[in-house]
């Protein structure tokens, strides 16, 4: 049995019902979760196996809801994802478990409008001062008009 | 030709302003002052401040957020002032065009004087361009 | 404590990048620092998504334009991940080669950056002209000195020639003789050791604990190398020592940095030496199948990772790139921020800026805001360098 089969049987040993589904290639593990088990599994991996290092969180506008993927890890890239509600794009933020996830929820928070509870600073990253509340570029209806670059007054 | 136009020409103060680029652009000004290139011996000098200097060079696609600064920083240059236009981000927005957040080049914002094009720009085509611009400041034009 | 905005804009003559830093001050030291960094936006994400695989290249290319080599075999890897096909053994050892001539041109331009922020202007000529033999054996092995999107979909654009070869490996004896003078200089030279030791201090609880990648947290004694836990392109074949310092300051960051240069010189001529034969790249289909593929990759700044998710149609459903830098902010903030017995200063702040290498520089305004005062100001990074000089910080 490979190392990552084996991480996931872990997880599921702990979790069990939790874990949804797990695909698993060279050094990299992805396992869907329920929304209520995203913090628990990530709080599990770095308290209970010491993996301190977060590469960064994914966040995908899908058909059904938004997917947010966590991915941890130094050799071996484990990747928890969720999806959460489009109408209601709420989640814990994980800044209490890893300091450095802070930016990638800001970013996240600024392009899809998602919010992360508990955030310690939850304010403007990388959207200009002036760009409009409430519109999220990264969002699939956000379409950039083709040959029509941003004019004076025009949105 | 008048005097002062003629020291203007000699030694042109020269002032870097990124809006936004790759930084590729950046580090090939950086890289004419350098030995191999050697811009300093046209007489020019790489100021730190807008208020010293006879022209601008602009690099980078103009972010939104970057717009007033460089509008600010134009308008800081005392006259007669030269803007130019440094890489192909700088004179159509290069490979950002169509981006929510760029606009299309440098001359939507301020006025333009000399475009150089590439991406990034060869530090022979800055120096290149520079000349040619010293050339047409040298004929008042 | 209120605070209000005075925007100034100034200039930094190395390296720019539009940062704003929000730095909160009681006094001369530093107690806290946020970031703003919309200046740099632009919006790659989602343009991504509007071109195909094949036309994202020269984009993903131009996301920095001095990392660019790793942005370009991060983004090639990612996507030849969703084809099922086997890419020659050449073409990994040529992306090798060009990603490692990369890493030695960013890190002798970050030596000369990092000499220009201490006032010391003659390492930073010496430096710079020393990097141009580099990119003159960028421009004939790959056509272009910087951006030069070698890396393609499939394999490398061009083969290199066994004369080219022998150049290159002269050019690494003169890079390598030059590295050990600069090692030399950094160790022995009192100045630099005066500025650059104990400032910029970043603990290795605080490394783990932000995230932080690259140099930065391999100078804070963290074994952490993409290359070597995560192995990609041929690294697994060619040998290298993971450069760590324990001194978890500026001072150490500019010893790993020179050391790792002697590193990708070896690395470099043990490819050459090994260079497999056989074709140096493969046509693939426009079409990659549906599926997700993550790629990491070291920069010279850190790790660098792209994501996607493909649906099977020509272009991405979702791209997504982290840049190294974005990792580090954490670890700058802790860098700035005074605690305890270990105190920040004005003067301070742009070595220590500088000291993570990072992609987002310059015309960098220093936001302060003094929270015993109630007051706020913007200097420039060439202002704060002049007057440390002159001893005329308080305001």
């Amino acid at each position: 049995m490979s190392s990552e089969e084996e991480i996931f049987n872990e997880l599921k040993g702990v979790f069990g019902e939790k874990l949804i589904d797990h695909k698993v290639q060279k050094r990299r593990v992805y396992i869907r979760v329920f929304n209520d088990a995203y913090k628990d599994v990530i709080r599990y991996l770095v308290n209970n196996k010491g993996i301190y290092h977060l590469e960064t969180i994914t966040a995908t506008e899908l058909k059904d809801g938004i997917e947010i993927m966590a991915h941890l890890g130094m050799d071996t890239s484990i990747s928890i994802r969720t999806t959460i509600s489009k109408e209601e794009p709420k989640i814990p933020s994980i800044c209490d478990i890893i300091v450095g996830a802070e930016f990638y929820e800001r970013e996240i928070h600024d392009l899809l409008g998602v919010t992360f509870e508990g955030h310690p600073n939850p304010i403007r990253f990388v959207l200009p001062d002036d760009w409009p509340e409430g519109v999220h570029p990264l969002k699939k209806s956000f379409e950039t008009k083709h040959n029509a670059p941003l004019r004076e007054g025009v949105e | 030709m008048g005097i002062v136009n003629w020291c203007r020409k000699k030694s042109p103060w020269v002032t870097h302003f990124c809006t936004g680029s790759c930084n590729a652009c950046d580090i090939e000004i950086l890289a004419c002052l350098t030995p191999r290139y050697d811009i300093e011996r046209f007489g020019v000098v790489l100021k730190g401040s807008a208020r010293h200097s006879d022209i601008l060079l602009v690099t980078g696609p103009v972010t939104r957020q970057v717009r007033d600064r460089l509008i600010r920083v134009y308008e800081q240059m005392p006259e007669p002032k030269y803007v130019v236009a440094v890489g192909t981000c700088a004179t159509s927005s290069g490979v950002y065009r169509n981006s929510y957040n760029v606009y299309p080049g440098v001359d939507s914002v301020i006025p333009v004087s000399a475009y150089i094009s590439g991406c990034p720009v060869k530090p022979e085509n800055i120096l290149n361009g520079l000349s040619f611009l010293l050339k047409k400041i040298g004929e008042n034009k | 404590m209120s605070t209000f905005d005075i925007p100034i804009g100034p200039q930094h003559p190395a390296l720019p990048e539009p940062l704003l830093l929000k730095l909160e001050v009681e006094g001369e030291t530093v107690v806290g620092v946020d970031f703003d960094v919309s200046y740099m936006h632009r919006g790659i994400e989602k343009l991504l998504e509007t071109k195909t695989y094949f036309q994202g290249l020269p984009l993903v290319e131009r996301i920095c334009g001095i990392c660019n080599a790793a942005h370009g075999v991060c983004y090639t890897l990612n996507v030849e991940k969703l084809y099922d096909k086997e890419i020659p053994l050449r073409a990994q050892y040529l992306r090798l080669i060009i990603e490692e001539l990369s890493r030695i041109h960013s890190h002798l331009l970050w030596l000369g950056v990092a000499a220009f922020e201490i006032g010391f202007n003659t390492m930073f000529m010496y430096t710079w002209r020393d990097r141009e033999h580099v990119m003159d054996m960028l421009e004939s092995i790959t056509g272009n000195r910087i951006t030069t999107e070698y890396s393609q979909i499939g394999g490398v654009r061009r083969d290199i020639s066994q004369e080219l070869a022998g150049k290159l490996l002269k050019t690494m004896d003169i890079v390598e003789e030059r590295t050990k003078y600069y090692i030399k200089v950094a160790l022995t030279e009192r100045t630099i050791a005066k500025r650059t030791q104990g400032i910029g201090y970043l603990s290795t609880a605080d490394a783990k604990s932000t995230c932080s990648v690259g140099p930065i947290v391999r100078s804070s004694g963290v074994k952490f190398d993409v290359r070597a836990s995560d192995p990609y392109t041929a690294h697994d074949e060619v040998p290298f020592n993971v450069i760590t310092s324990d001194s978890c300051d500026v001072f150490g960051r500019v010893v790993v940095r020179a050391q790792e240069l002697l590193e990708c010189v070896n690395m470099i001529r043990y490819a050459i030496k090994h260079l497999p034969q056989g074709p140096f790249r493969i046509k693939l289909p426009w079409k990659p199948n549906a599926g997700e593929a993550l790629t990491r990759v070291e920069a010279p700044r850190g790790e660098l990772l792209h994501y996607t998710l493909s649906d099977g149609n020509l272009k991405p459903y979702r791209y997504k790139v982290r840049t190294p830098t974005l990792a580090n902010l954490g670890a700058l903030r802790a860098m700035l921020t005074s605690k305890g017995r270990y105190v920040v200063n004005i003067g301070d702040v742009p070595i220590t800026y500088g000291s993570i290498d990072p992609c987002i520089c310059c015309t960098a305004r220093v936001h302060f805001i003094d929270v015993t005062k109630g007051r706020s100001w913007i200097w420039t990074l060439d202002e704060i360098r002049e007057r440390s000089k002159r001893g005329r910080l308080l305001r």
